[in-house]
């Protein structure tokens, strides 16, 4: 009988590829199944144990259908700590990049007529949260190597992991960066939830926020420098949108009003 | 104290002769910016005559962006034993002299901060002299001649450098260049006439028309002004400015442990007072909630809470914040909304 924290690693509508970055950390794999009993992982195991009680539970993709609601239901109750992992889980990322607009059921009619889906019924993507109570979050589209398995090691000692509510500039600064904004550039790192170690803009190309936006995001004050930079309104918040997910309908209802 | 005289015709042997002292540092090209970088070649050894506003001050190389502070397992604790180079910071201006200055009285009165400390032990600063740009103003804050906080200044007197050694640590660096032939102890008649027109040259360079009277009274003055609101609305909270600017020292420490051992590290990393969390406390009770109180705070600092303590703000004039804010919030903009605060 091992006295290891159980773990298991499950997956909804998304592209997979959060589990593919955890897997992707070859150096610390052997950790990891050392420091955890996982019971499940989607996609790096067969002979999964669904039903298996986990210490913790990591969620990644957004809820697409009933059956995947009731799927997640099901992983919260056997569950101790229920972890958001990655964007799409945590706030439906690019698949809601329309959420709330109130025309989804017309596009799901246009793409897919009146077929009956084996799946369950579907409905627009929603964060896990919607559903069920959520502990912690690992953001990221994908999640970042060290954030990721700092996360993971904290959860795995018993704790929540905790990040600091600083947007991306924090850690584009610190790579010395030229500031892209002041380029007339269109970049979401003042908007966006830092973590990602600001690889993008370090590599010369604008954030586009797929760590989802930051408590307090300044969206009005950054719409007017972009305005003032000959961005037209409609491209700017189509922008915000990509990976703005529930998040930007939720916090920043006042925004579609311009 | 002792002045020598130096031509550019030797600036690779100069090179040659810093090299063995330690790791050289310099202002190196960044994009449309610079950066403070390790020069390996002589080639990218130059004595500027631009201003050479790094995007990162000098803080970066005494206490770096990120860095484990301590080592830890289960039993103990451990300062990391990483070897410190000897670094020499090479074409620092006088404003970055003066923000050493600062930081020194900062770091070392009263708490000395180990980090900071054997970081700054191994500092040698060897200044040069500069022509202001449109942003510069550090002769509206008095940091635009410095007479204290180098090893080694070179002054450009036009046809030589005017070298001053402010330390015995300079005076060895002084001493090999002089066996090297390098540095001329024979000082031209004239110097005198020519080190007048030099400061004359530098006071004549400035054109910032930024105007600091008054100010830190009017910082006092006006604590409930609604400017402070206005400019709250349009900040982005990138932090951006507190990184750039050479006086902010705010940092952040997180613990971090190792996947499946027994050990962690305690990093240290810039933080920054305009972000929210960084006035949060226990019981989340954050009392600087609003981004207005933040910048409040921050412009508090820099024009008026530093003279409390250590007898001058901790402006030094450098411009980074002129530069770097996307929405135009800086040193000379507050000072211009204290100016006409009642005016809005």
């Amino acid at each position: 009988m091992s006295n290891k924290p159980t773990l298991g690693i499950f997956g909804f509508t998304g592209c997979a590829g959060c589990q593919l970055a955890l897997l992707n950390c070859e150096d610390q794999l052997i950790d990891l199944f050392e420091a955890a009993d996982i019971k499940v992982f989607y996609e790096a195991m067969s002979n999964n144990d669904d039903g298996a009680e986990v210490d913790i539970a990591l969620v990644e993709g957004s809820i697409n259908t009933d059956k995947q609601k009731e799927e997640l239901f099901h992983i919260r109750k056997k569950a101790k700590t229920l972890v958001a992992f990655g964007s799409c889980a945590s706030y439906g990322c690019v698949q809601a990049m329309a959420y709330g607009d109130g025309k989804w059921e017309e596009r799901f009619r246009k793409v897919y007529g009146d077929v009956e889906f084996a799946v369950g019924k579907a409905f627009e993507a929603q964060p896990i949260h919607k559903f069920v109570k959520v502990d912690a979050t690992i953001p990221g589209c994908s999640p970042a190597t060290h954030q990721m398995l700092t996360a993971i090691t904290k959860l795995l000692n018993g704790n929540l992991p905790v990040y600091t509510n600083a947007p991306v500039c924090l850690e584009c600064k610190l790579h010395e960066n030229e500031c892209l904004l002041n380029k007339g550039i269109l970049c979401l790192g003042p908007l966006t939830q830092g973590g990602c170690t600001a690889p993008c803009i370090s590599h010369n190309t604008p954030c586009v926020g797929c760590w989802g936006i930051i408590e307090e995001a300044n969206h009005s004050a950054e719409i007017e420098l972009l305005i003032e930079n000959g961005y037209k309104i409609e491209d700017i918040i189509r922008k915000f949108r990509i990976f703005g997910g529930s998040k930007i309908s939720e916090q920043y209802t006042k925004l579609w009003r311009l | 104290m002792r002045v020598v005289k130096f031509e550019k015709k030797n600036t690779e042997k100069l090179f040659d002769v810093l090299s063995r002292f330690g790791e050289v540092w310099s202002p190196m090209e960044k994009g449309e910016s610079y950066s403070y970088q390790k020069i390996e070649d002589s080639n990218n050894f130059i004595f500027h005559e631009e201003v050479t506003r790094t995007i990162l001050p000098e803080k970066k190389l005494l206490l770096p962006q990120k860095f484990p502070t301590l080592k830890f397992n289960s039993k103990k604790y451990e300062k990391p034993n990483e070897e410190i180079p000897t670094k020499i910071l090479f074409g620092i201006h006088n404003c970055g002299i003066s923000a050493l200055n600062i930081l020194d009285e900062f770091y070392t009165t009263d708490f000395v901060d180990a980090d900071y400390q054997q970081r700054r032990n191994k500092l040698i600063i060897v200044g040069v002299s500069c022509i202001a740009d449109e942003h510069c103003f550090c002769d509206k804050t008095n940091t635009n001649i410095v007479e204290k906080g180098y090893d080694i200044f070179f002054a450009d007197l036009c046809n030589y450098y005017l070298v001053w050694i402010g330390t015995s640590k300079g005076d060895d660096i002084i001493r090999m260049g002089e066996d090297m032939g390098i540095f001329d102890a024979n000082i031209p008649g004239d110097v005198t006439n020519k080190y007048a027109e030099y400061r004359k040259r530098n006071r004549e360079s400035y054109c910032n028309d930024i105007d600091l009277e008054g100010s830190t009274d009017l910082m006092e003055l006006s604590h409930d002004a609604e400017f402070w609101q206005e400019l709250g609305d349009i900040c982005l909270s990138c932090g951006q400015c507190t990184m750039v600017c050479p006086t902010c020292t705010c940092y952040n420490v997180i613990d971090e442990i190792d996947l499946n051992k027994d050990t962690g590290q305690r990093i240290r990393y810039w933080d920054s007072c305009l972000f929210k969390d960084f006035s949060l406390t226990a019981g989340d009770h954050n009392f600087r909630a609003a981004r207005s109180e933040r910048l409040k705070l921050w412009y508090t600092h820099k024009l008026k809470a530093f003279i409390g303590k250590f007898g001058a703000p901790s402006c030094v004039g450098c411009g980074r914040c002129i530069v770097t804010c996307p929405v135009d919030i800086n040193i000379k903009t507050v000072a211009e909304k204290l100016k006409k605060k009642r005016a809005l």
